[in-house]
């Protein structure tokens, strides 16, 4: 080896003692609880406290979160000399909580207090993981409660950031009963019609996850949280199986339903802030009533089978299309809150012309993968019942709603079926029956039977001019019918589907004009049509009451 | 002076600062990654610590581990070489947080030179001439004519999001403006969708022409004379030379004065670099600060008699230069030939590989820094440069010829290098002549 030929000179030590020994300053790095990194401290603090290496969340203690969310010098705490309680008497308690106060500089594991974001006033609480791990015991549950009422009485939206190990041991039976405080607080916050979002952060667990965290109008996360009831390692020794990666995850509850969305940290106050505006009270529709063209004739006679090839042709936009191109600020929100979150249905709240609205949409896909994650547009009972969910929040906030329906029909299949799709569609038909906010759909494809009316149970529907709208598909009908589905075309012709023959049927309320059939390159002036008649829509039913609208959607059907 | 150098770096400029330590009776830390544990560096220096993984990023930029090295090893300054962390500006911080001499210059003055309008402005107020070129963005075609006439023709018209040559036109005159303009910016607003504009004046077929300089920390500040790095592949250096066949001593004179007060503008510590375009006409431009320790400093040092790297310890330590500008004399003309394991005719792509067989010529006036050894495993991880060829003779003739018969002795067995790539330079009749600008690979090899 090379290493024995070389040969090394002794060095002369002939320097003088250095004043100052090389040392790592203590606090130089900080450690990533993740990936085992040490970062840079002042890259940490500059970077939203997220590890730069791999992307993993540092946590944040309450008052440096509150910083990065409220409005510069705009907070201002509640409660924050509030004395603590020792509810059981718990030996040691007190000394325990002194230092703790002491070391942390806090008073609980919640900071509470009022502040504002890009100048909108919202009550806010923060937990802090330092302080007994964010558990909640009575002072926790005050704060909460107290904070809630408070913004029930100066009509404020609440934000909550959730962290927490659970319940406060060493208070017992008082630590739960601090769940029913703070779900009750809510609920009459609830009812006043007043916006509450909380945003789960690492970890959220026991207690807190079985009360508040988990009841938002919105709920939100941070990338990668812990969020679970029982802890993953409870789990674990009660079942003797190894969890699977990911789970419990911030990922693993959007997917099964149970977040509005994961927000980055750095996007956080943006996001929170958009939909503190799309909740502003003084927004509530009020539509200019603009003079608008009288409905347009519709085209060439084009025969009924081809409107169906058309209405299925994978150039076609997709919901996700329209909303982009005729709604702003579109933020989606995901979940059923129940089982999953369905890629068939898409809903969130966005702005028409500056007015807040709840649009939902069923979704086809772009591409066999696209195709996959939306499950060909065929929603499956999580996805009625997120738009369900999404309906009744529209109604409690008094949002108009626009649906786009495009499917060959709701998903056929055992899973569908074991979650009660017939009791999903059931459950939409009832409810939208009686919303107290105007409700209008649009079809823009294919409009497959009752997995098509559970949208669409509307003050008016509207079809685009290669739309259908049918009891089931042309293909279906004619192997009933006649035992032959090749006959599909020779149904299509006497089914009635096309928006022609339901305009005369009644069934619906206008036709979007195709000059040529809808593409992304000739969906401009289709669109400007939508506009134009969506504000003469929301011109006409926003003035009206929630009885009002109620009572005309009831009668629209009660005559079919 | 320092008791104990950790090297933050690898190959061959290790090996070069490991020796000039050596000579001056101060231990060395070398670090290494998993993948060069058998490299020379590491085999020479009086200690050596692994550091990382092979990929860069865990190890020789691994600004954790190389400040753990060196406080584990007491090692009271660390010697970046070039690449890497050489001019990290955070690395400098960290390093003076944890009592470590960073031999280099301070952190502030490599923000100030990285960034580019930073040192563009540094250096007009020091009245250094930069490549003329509009300050303001510009939008519209009209008030762009105005500006090009005053920036002078040619004029780039540059898109401020531009890159790969999309939104990038050259106009030689007035005539031309117009359409050039308008047609870059619709690209721009096409590929980008920004329709900012700057105009700068095109320098055609410059020369690239390098001032070294050295300052220590008593604001004293000389210069060591040019190397002309004309021959660039990609702005890739292949061929360095010293002095330039096109600069008088009178040049010379102005261009190091000019060099002298740009780096003193920079508040500018250690050795240094400041590059300039040199045209036909030779007008020269400022262009940046190398805020390093270069590749080719080899042939400063062989003209000069100097040796760069115990400047810039002896600097670091607080001493003051023992070098007056006119003790400097620039005597003889020295070349350097980077050899590269890569293959000229695949595109120059890298060829890592285990060396079976190696001779390096030598004798008078022939200077080789490497730290390959017949054996060794070129990993891939990191650059392919595997030798520094340097020849010093008289004149530049005497050194033409002297560096085509030591590469014509150059044995590399095992992997593909670029010496017969570096042959044809030397033997192109233009290099000879010394008719040389940065577009000569591409005019005669077509690279």
């Amino acid at each position: 080896m090379i290493r024995d030929f070389l040969k090394k000179r002794p060095v002369r030590q002939k320097a003088e003692e250095q004043e100052m020994e090389p040392e790592i300053p203590a606090g130089l790095w900080k450690k990533c609880n993740k990936c085992g990194a040490a970062i840079y401290t002042e890259d940490v603090i500059k970077g939203h406290y997220i590890c730069p290496k791999c992307k993993g969340y540092f946590r944040v203690h309450a008052r440096r979160r509150i910083n990065s969310i409220v409005d510069e010098g705009s907070f201002k705490e509640w409660n924050a000399d509030m004395p603590s309680s020792n509810p059981l008497r718990f030996p040691g308690y007190e000394k325990k909580l002194a230092e703790v106060k002491e070391k942390t500089n806090l008073n609980e594991a919640i900071v509470t207090g009022i502040g504002e974001i890009d100048g909108r006033k919202v009550v806010l609480g923060v937990m802090d993981a330092r302080f007994f791990m964010g558990s909640m015991g009575y002072d926790v549950g005050e704060k909460v409660a107290a904070a809630v009422e408070r913004a029930i009485e100066e009509k404020l939206p609440v934000i909550l950031f959730t962290c927490s190990g659970g319940a406060r041991m060493q208070e017992g039976i008082v630590s739960l009963m601090q769940m029913a405080k703070t779900s009750a607080a809510l609920k009459r916050h609830s009812d006043a019609g007043l916006l509450s979002i909380t945003v789960l952060t690492d970890p959220t667990t026991g207690g807190v996850t079985a009360s508040f965290a988990m009841l938002g109008d919105i709920i939100l996360s941070e990338p990668g949280a812990l969020i679970g009831f029982a802890g993953p390692r409870v789990i674990e020794q009660t079942i003797h199986q190894k969890l699977p990666e990911g789970f419990q995850r911030a990922e693993f509850l959007l997917e099964h339903g149970f977040l509005d969305g994961i927000v980055r940290r750095e996007e956080m106050k943006q996001t929170l802030s958009n939909l503190l505006m799309l909740h502003e009270t003084n927004n509530v529709c009020q539509m200019p009533a603009n003079e608008t063209k009288s409905y347009k004739k519709s085209g060439e006679k084009i025969a009924a089978w081809d409107r169906v090839m058309i209405s299925r042709m994978p150039e076609r936009p997709t919901g996700l299309d329209y909303i982009e191109a005729v709604f702003t600020d579109f933020i989606e929100l995901h979940g059923d809150r129940y089982f999953g979150d369905d890629g068939a249905i898409v809903g969130g709240i966005a702005r028409f012309q500056g007015v807040p609205v709840t649009v939902i949409a069923q979704q086809k896909g772009k591409n066999t993968k696209d195709n996959i994650k939306r499950n060909f547009g065929m929603p499956s009972p999580e996805g009625y019942r997120k738009a369900l969910r999404l309906m009744k929040q529209a109604e409690k906030f008094h949002r108009p709603i626009i649906c786009f329906v495009d499917t060959p029909g709701a998903f056929c299949g055992l899973e569908a079926e074991e979650r009660g799709q017939g009791e999903a569609i059931a459950r939409n038909l009832y409810e939208m029956s009686a919303l107290k906010v105007p409700v209008l759909s649009i079809f823009i494809g294919e409009g497959g039977s009752g997995g098509a009316l559970a949208m669409a149970v509307a003050d008016e529907v509207w079809m685009m001019e290669n739309a259908i709208y049918s009891v089931l598909s042309p293909e279906g009908f004619a192997s009933i019918l006649w035992k032959d589905a090749k006959k599909a075309a020779d149904a299509a012709k006497v089914m009635k589907i096309t928006a022609a023959d339901l305009k005369k049927l009644g069934i619906i309320d206008y036709i979007i004009r195709e000059e040529e059939p809808a593409t992304m390159e000739t969906m401009e002036p289709i669109c400007s049509d939508i506009s134009e008649q969506i504000q003469r829509f929301l011109a006409t039913y926003s003035q009206k009451e929630g009885e009002q609208l109620a009572a005309h959607r009831y009668e629209r059907f009660r005559n079919m | 002076m320092f008791r104990k150098i950790l090297i933050a770096n690898r190959g061959e400029i290790a090996v070069r600062i490991i020796r000039a330590c050596r000579e001056m009776g101060i231990a060395t830390v070398a670090v290494y990654s998993e993948a060069d544990k058998d490299s020379l560096h590491a085999m020479l220096a009086d200690e050596a610590i692994c550091i990382g993984p092979a990929s860069s990023a865990d190890s020789y930029l691994n600004m954790e581990s190389l400040l753990s090295a060196t406080v584990a090893t007491k090692a009271d300054a660390i010697h970046p070489g070039f690449g890497f962390l050489s001019e990290n500006s955070k690395f400098v911080t960290l390093c003076e947080k944890c009592h470590i001499k960073f031999i280099g210059p301070p952190a502030e003055v490599i923000d100030r030179m990285g960034n580019k309008s930073a040192a563009r402005n540094t250096m007009i107020e020091a009245g250094v001439p930069v490549v003329p070129g509009s300050k303001e963005p510009i939008y519209d075609v009209a008030v762009g004519r105005e500006i090009a006439e005053k920036i002078g023709y040619p004029v780039m018209i540059k898109a401020a999001s531009g890159g790969g040559g999309k939104g990038m036109r050259i106009a030689h005159c007035p005539e031309e403006f117009d359409n050039h303009f308008l047609n870059a910016q619709r690209e721009s607003i096409n590929s980008f969708s920004d329709d900012t504009m700057y105009l700068e004046r095109y320098v055609e077929s410059p020369r690239h022409i390098e001032f070294q300089i050295l300052a220590d920390e008593h604001g004293n500040v000389i210069h060591l004379g040019e190397r002309d790095c004309s021959i660039q592949r990609r702005h890739q250096k292949l061929v360095e030379e010293s002095p330039s066949a096109a600069i008088s001593p009178e040049l010379r004179k102005e261009m190091g004065e000019t060099a002298v007060r740009a780096a003193k503008a920079a508040g500018y510590v250690n050795a240094g670099t400041i590059e300039f375009l040199l045209d036909k006409n030779n007008n020269y431009y400022f262009i940046e600060m190398n805020t390093r320790i270069q590749v080719e400093h080899g042939v400063t040092e062989l003209v000069t008699g100097m040796d760069l790297i115990k400047e810039q310890i002896k600097i670091a330590a607080g001493e003051p230069l023992e070098w007056k500008q006119e003790d400097i004399v620039i005597q003889g003309h020295a070349i350097e030939c980077r050899i590269n394991a890569e293959n000229p005719s695949k595109n120059f792509m890298p060829c890592p590989g285990q060396i079976t067989n190696l001779h390096f010529p030598g004798g008078n006036g022939v200077r080789i820094d490497s730290a390959i050894y017949s054996g060794y495993q070129i990993p891939p991880y990191y650059d392919s440069m595997i030798a520094k060829l340097m020849v010093y003779d008289k004149d530049r003739e005497g050194a033409i010829q002297k560096m085509l018969s030591a590469l014509g002795e150059v044995v590399v067995e095992g992997v593909d290098t670029n010496v017969e790539f570096q042959f044809e330079i030397l033997e192109n009749k233009a290099f000879q002549k010394g008719d040389v600008n940065t577009d000569f690979i591409e005019t005669y090899f077509g690279n």
